[in-house]
C-alpha cells in the first residue's frame, strides 16, 4: 500500500512551480533577445567601428630626405637611421601613471615629458606624440623588450638629417625643426605632428623637392600590439636630391677666411649669375637642431648678441661706403653729367653747402679724373659728383643697378634695403630732402642700405658691361630662372668704371691687397664708419663707439669676367686692409681650380 | 541493476540529441577560438564528450532511486576531496581547484555539484510538509554550504556561485512560508555584506563596480566587458565569419575560449547564430523541464528541477556577462565552454533526469 502511495502521490503542485519558473526562464530569453538586438544590430555599427580600430593599426613610413649637393656632388647634406619613440595617449591605462612609468623606462624628466604631451594636446587621442628621438640602439631593444607592459609606445625608425661638414654653408642649407603646430593646422593634413621640416636655408626653400612623399602600412596587430599581417602598403617616396651651384672649395675658403669674425662673402660667376659660395660669420651647427629637444641650445643661439642664426649675406644691412661710388660713377657717366675726362681737386677737404666736407686722405689727392677717383676712392671726387647728379638721378641709378630690391635669389628671407629719395624722406619722416645729406650718400653713407649679395650683384651687372643677372642657388632648374637682362646703360660707360676698378686693384689703389699675378682683378673698396649702440652694449660701455665695416667688391679676369667676390667684414677697419686680402685669396683659389 | 528492453525505450533521445547539438556547437567554436594555441583544445573537449557520453550510459544503468540512498557517501567523499584538493592541491592559474592526473585534470568542485543534487533529493523525498521547516532549511543550507565554502576558498568564486541555484531550487520546490523568505533574503544580505569586506579580492569587487559604468578603466576591469560588447555588437546581423573574429583571432577578447565563448558566437556567427544557439539551448531547457511531469515521484520531480535550474541558472549569468549585463563572475557557458569536468558534470546531471524519466513505470 506504502508503495501505491509513493506511485500515485499527487506531484500537480511541484508541476505547477516547475511550470512557472518555465515561464519566467522564457521571459528571461525574450529579455536576452532584446539584449541581443539592441548590441548586435541597433548598435553595430559603433562596435564595429571600435572593432576595426582595435586591430588596425597605421604605421608611417618616414620617406629618405632629398640630399643636398655641391656643385661637383660633394654631399653637404645627407640622412642616416634614427629611431624615435612615440606614445599613443589612447592606450594609456592611466596617462599620469604611464608618463611616470616611462620617464623612468627613457630616462627622461617628467616635467619634459608633460610639458610635451601637453603640447600636443589638441591633437587626437589615436595620434602619437613623439618623446624621444635619436635614440640609443640599447634604448631602443629596452622598450622593445617591455612593448607588452607599455603597449602606449611605438618605435618609428626614421631618417635623420645629417650635415656632415656641419657649420659648412649652414645658412645656405639652413636646417629642420619640429613643425609648429600652426604649420600642422596650415598643412592641410599633408605634415603632422613629430615631422621635421626646412625652416630655414634651402631646406626650406626647397621643401616640396626635398621632403618626398610620406608611405602609410595598415597592418593588423594584436591586443599586444603585435603584428599579424597586413591589409595595405604604400611605399614612400624619397624626395628629391638637389644640387646646389655652391662650390665646396670656394665655400670651405670663405668661412675659413671668415673665421672668429663678423661678415659675409659672396662668391658667384657674373655670366650666369650662379652662387660659387654664400657664407655667413659667425655661424652654427644645424645638426644640433635636428632633434625635437634641444631647447637650450637653440636658446643660446637665439640670444646670442653676435645673431649667427642670421644669414647676413642677404640679410644683414649696411651702409656701402665707398662702393656706392661706382653706382655714382656709372650713373654720372651715362647721365653724361660728367665725361671721363673731367676732373676735380682734392685738397683733402672742402666746404659744400657752407658745411666741411673732408676726404679719407687727409693730404689730399690733387687733382682727379674718374678713374683715378676710383682707384683712390677720394670722396671729395665724388661729393662734387653727387652734388651735380641730385638725390633722385643717384636713386633712379641705384636701383636700375640693382639696389633697394631683392636680387631675387633662392632663399628666404632675403632683406631689400634702402635707397633713399625726397620722397622716401617725405613718407618716412615727413621731411623735405636737404641738398647735404646727398654729399653723404654720394659716397655710401646717411639713410642707404645694401646686403652684400646686393652688391655682388651689381658688381656682376659691372663686370657684364651692363648684363643683369639673376643669383641663384639651386642648379638645372632653367625655368623658374630670369635670364640676365642688359640694362639700358651704354656699354662704354662700364669700361670706364672698369678701367677704375682695374687700377684700383693693379695701380697702388685702395685695392690693391687683392691684386694677383696673372690674374686682372678689378676692384673696389669700402670703408663705413657705424656708430653702433649694439657693438656697445657689447663691449660694456654706455658710449656709442664709432667703428668701421670694410668692404671690398670686385671680379676677374678684366675681359670676358668669371667671378665676383664681394667681403664684408664687420668691424673690420679699412675696407684694403681686411676685406681686400680675403677677397684675394678667394680669386687665388678660383684660378689655381681654374688653371687645373 | 541492468537496464530492461522497455526502460531503453523510454531513453529520452531527443534530450540527448538536444545535448549533443549544443556539445558540437560548443566544440565548433572552441576550435575556433582556440585553433592557433598550443594544445588541441577541440580535440581534449571532443575526447571529453565521448567520456562524458559514456558516463551519461553508464549513470543511466543505475537507478536514481539507489544512487540516492548512497548519496551520503558519495558527498562524504566529494567533500573530502575538495578539503584534499584544497589542503594539497597545487596552484594552477592562482587557484586550487584541480586534481592533476597524468594527461588530464579534474575539477572536482564541477563533479560534487551531482553529490548535492543527490543529497538534497534524498533529503527532500519524504517531506510531505507544505514549507519549508527550519531544521530542514539549516540542514539544506550546510549541504550547500560546506562545498561552496571550501570551493570559494580555493578561491573559484565563479564555480561556488553556481551551487546557489541548486539550494534555490530545491527551497522553492518545498515551499517557503513568508518568515522563511525574509529570514533567507536577510542572511542573503549578511553573508553578501560579510562576503564583500571579508571573501572578496580587489580584483572581484573591481568587476562589480565596473559593471556599473566599465569606460571608467577600459583597460582595467572594465577591459574584458567592453572587448566581449565589442565582439558580439560588431558581429552584427550576420557575422564575420567562422574563425574570421578579429576580436577574438587577435585575441582582443579574454578567455574566448571558456567564459566568453559566447562572445566568439555572437561575433563570428552574428546575430542569426546567437538565435540559432539561443533556439537549441531554449529547447534542450524545454525537454528537461517538460521531463518534470514524466516523474513518479517527488525525488525525480526535485532531480529534474535542480538540474534545470543549475543550467538555466549558469546559462543566462554567462551571457548576460559577455553582454555586460552582470559582472564578471567566471562562470562558464554550459556544454559550450571548454572545460571537461564542467561538461562530464553536466552530462551526468542530465543523465539523472533521462534516469528519472526512463524508470517512471517501474516500481523499485
Amino acid at each position: 500500500m506504502k508503495k501505491e502511495k509513493t506511485i500515485y502521490e499527487d506531484l500537480a503542485p511541484l508541476h505547477a512551480k516547475a511550470q512557472k519558473t518555465f515561464f519566467a526562464v522564457g521571459i528571461v530569453f525574450i529579455v536576452l533577445l532584446f539584449s541581443l538586438w539592441k548590441i548586435q544590430v541597433l548598435d553595430h555599427k559603433k562596435y564595429w567601428r571600435q572593432s576595426e580600430a582595435n586591430r588596425i593599426r597605421e604605421i608611417i613610413l618616414s620617406p629618405q630626405r632629398g640630399l643636398i649637393k655641391d656643385r661637383n656632388g660633394k654631399i653637404l647634406a645627407t640622412n642616416i637611421a634614427s629611431f624615435q619613440v612615440s606614445i599613443i595617449r589612447e592606450n594609456c591605462r592611466d596617462i599620469e601613471e604611464s608618463l611616470r612609468k616611462i620617464s623612468r623606462l627613457l630616462d627622461l624628466e617628467l616635467v619634459v615629458l608633460r610639458e610635451r604631451i601637453d603640447k600636443y594636446k589638441f591633437l587626437p587621442e589615436f595620434q602619437p606624440i613623439v618623446i624621444k628621438d635619436d635614440m640609443k640602439l640599447d634604448e631602443v631593444s629596452r622598450v622593445k623588450a617591455r612593448q607588452a607592459e607599455f603597449p602606449e609606445l611605438i618605435i618609428r625608425a626614421e631618417p635623420k638629417r645629417e650635415y656632415p661638414f656641419e657649420t659648412l654653408a649652414a645658412h645656405v642649407i639652413g636646417y629642420l625643426q619640429e613643425i609648429s603646430p600652426e604649420e600642422i593646422s596650415q598643412s592641410q593634413g599633408e605634415r603632422r605632428s613629430g615631422d621635421l621640416v626646412g625652416k630655414t636655408g634651402i631646406e626650406r626653400q626647397y621643401e616640396n623637392m626635398l621632403v618626398g612623399r610620406e608611405g602609410r602600412v595598415l597592418e593588423i596587430a594584436d591586443s599586444l600590439g603585435r603584428r599579424m599581417g597586413e591589409i595595405s602598403r604604400e611605399e614612400s617616396m624619397p624626395g628629391q636630391d638637389i644640387s646646389l651651384t655652391l662650390d665646396f672649395g670656394l665655400q670651405s675658403k670663405a668661412e675659413e677666411l671668415l673665421e672668429g669674425r663678423e661678415g659675409a662673402v659672396v662668391v658667384l660667376n657674373p655670366k650666369t649669375g650662379e652662387i660659387l659660395a654664400l657664407a655667413s660669420f659667425p655661424t652654427f651647427d644645424p645638426n644640433k637642431f635636428i632633434s625635437r629637444f634641444s631647447p637650450e641650445e637653440w636658446q643660446n643661439l637665439l640670444q646670442d648678441p653676435e645673431f649667427p642664426l642670421e644669414n647676413r649675406a642677404i640679410r644683414g644691412l649696411y651702409a656701402p661706403g665707398s662702393i656706392f661710388k661706382l653706382t655714382i660713377a656709372t650713373g654720372a657717366l651715362d647721365s653724361q653729367i660728367i665725361n671721363q675726362w673731367n676732373s676735380y681737386y682734392c685738397s683733402g677737404s672742402t666746404r659744400i653747402y657752407g658745411h666741411p666736407f673732408s676726404c679719407w686722405f687727409k693730404g689730399g689727392h690733387g687733382s682727379m679724373n674718374l678713374t683715378n677717383g676710383i682707384k683712390n676712392s677720394c670722396n671729395i671726387y665724388f661729393y662734387q659728383v653727387g652734388k651735380s647728379m641730385g638725390i633722385e638721378e643717384i636713386a633712379r641709378y641705384a636701383r636700375i643697378l640693382g639696389l633697394g630690391a631683392r636680387t631675387g635669389i633662392d632663399l628666404p628671407g632675403e632683406k631689400e634695403g634702402l635707397v633713399p629719395d625726397s620722397d622716401w624722406k617725405k613718407r618716412v619722416r615727413n621731411e623735405p630732402w636737404y641738398p647735404g645729406e646727398t654729399i653723404s650718400v654720394a659716397i655710401g653713407q646717411g639713410p642707404l642700405q645694401v646686403t652684400p649679395l646686393q652688391i655682388a650683384v651689381q658688381t656682376a651687372l659691372i663686370a657684364n658691361r651692363g648684363n643683369r643677372v639673376f643669383p641663384f642657388l639651386l642648379m638645372d632648374n632653367e625655368s623658374d630662372r630670369t635670364e640676365a637682362a642688359k640694362v639700358e646703360i651704354r656699354e662704354s660707360v662700364f669700361d670706364t668704371i672698369i678701367t677704375g676698378m682695374w687700377k684700383s686693384v693693379n695701380e697702388e689703389g685702395t685695392g690693391r691687397a687683392s691684386k694677383i699675378q696673372g690674374f686682372d682683378v678689378c676692384g673696389k673698396t669700402g670703408s663705413t664708419q657705424v656708430v653702433s649702440t649694439a657693438t656697445a652694449e657689447k663691449l660694456g660701455t654706455k658710449e656709442k663707439i664709432v667703428k668701421t665695416h670694410s668692404w671690398f667688391t670686385g671680379f676677374a679676369p678684366r675681359v670676358d669676367p668669371e667671378i665676383v667676390v664681394t667681403v664684408l667684414v664687420e668691424y673690420g677697419g679699412m675696407g684694403g686692409a681686411t676685406a681686400a686680402p680675403v677677397a684675394r685669396e678667394l680669386f687665388s683659389l678660383y684660378k689655381e681650380n681654374d688653371d687645373r | 541493476m541492468m537496464i530492461d528492453r522497455n526502460q531503453l525505450r523510454n531513453i529520452d533521445w531527443i534530450l540527448i540529441g538536444l545535448l549533443i547539438i549544443n556539445s558540437v556547437i560548443g566544440l565548433a567554436f572552441i576550435h575556433s577560438s582556440s585553433h592557433y594555441l598550443p594544445g588541441n583544445h577541440a580535440l581534449k573537449q571532443l575526447v571529453w564528450l565521448f567520456v562524458a557520453l559514456f558516463a551519461l550510459f553508464l549513470f543511466l544503468s543505475m537507478n536514481y532511486r539507489i544512487l540516492m540512498t548512497y548519496s551520503l557517501y558519495f558527498y562524504g567523499v566529494a567533500v573530502f576531496v575538495l578539503a584534499g584538493v584544497l589542503l594539497f592541491g597545487r596552484l594552477t592559474a592562482g587557484t586550487k581547484s584541480w586534481i592533476v592526473l597524468p594527461f588530464f585534470q579534474i575539477q572536482p568542485s564541477e563533479i560534487t555539484k551531482i553529490a548535492v543534487i543527490l543529497v538534497l533529493a534524498h533529503l527532500f523525498s519524504e517531506y510531505r510538509r507544505d514549507s519549508l521547516s527550519i531544521g530542514h532549511g539549516v540542514l539544506g543550507f550546510l549541504i550547500v554550504g560546506v562545498p561552496v565554502l571550501l570551493v570559494g576558498l580555493q578561491p573559484d568564486l565563479g564555480t561556488a556561485l553556481t551551487y546557489i541555484p541548486i539550494l534555490l531550487a530545491i527551497f522553492f520546490m518545498v515551499g517557503l512560508r513568508r518568515k522563511t523568505v525574509i529570514i533567507l533574503l536577510v542572511l542573503a544580505l549578511l553573508s553578501g555584506i560579510l562576503g564583500w569586506n571579508v571573501m572578496l579580492k580587489d580584483y572581484q569587487k573591481d568587476r562589480i563596480t565596473t559593471l556599473l559604468s566599465p569606460n571608467k578603466d577600459p583597460l582595467g576591469s572594465g577591459y574584458q566587458t567592453i572587448q566581449s560588447k565589442i565582439a558580439i555588437g560588431s558581429g552584427g546581423f550576420l557575422g564575420k565569419g567562422y574563425k574570421k573574429g578579429t576580436q577574438s583571432q587577435l585575441r582582443f577578447l579574454p578567455a574566448r575560449h571558456t567564459d566568453f565563448i559566447f562572445s566568439v558566437i555572437g561575433e563570428e556567427s552574428g546575430f542569426i547564430g546567437a538565435i540559432v544557439t539561443f533556439l537549441f539551448y531554449f529547447l534542450f531547457l524545454v525537454r528537461l523541464f517538460q521531463s518534470v511531469t514524466k516523474s513518479r515521484d517527488r525525488a525525480g520531480v526535485l532531480i529534474i528541477y535542480m538540474v534545470g535550474g543549475m543550467i538555466a541558472f549558469q546559462f543566462f549569468v554567462n551571457v548576460f556577462m559577455t553582454l555586460g549585463l552582470f559582472p564578471i563572475a567566471g562562470i562558464t557557458l554550459p556544454l559550450i565552454s571548454y572545460g571537461g569536468s564542467s561538461l562530464l558534470t553536466n552530462f551526468l546531471a542530465v543523465s539523472l533526469v533521462i534516469n528519472v524519466r526512463m524508470r517512471r513505470f517501474v516500481n523499485v
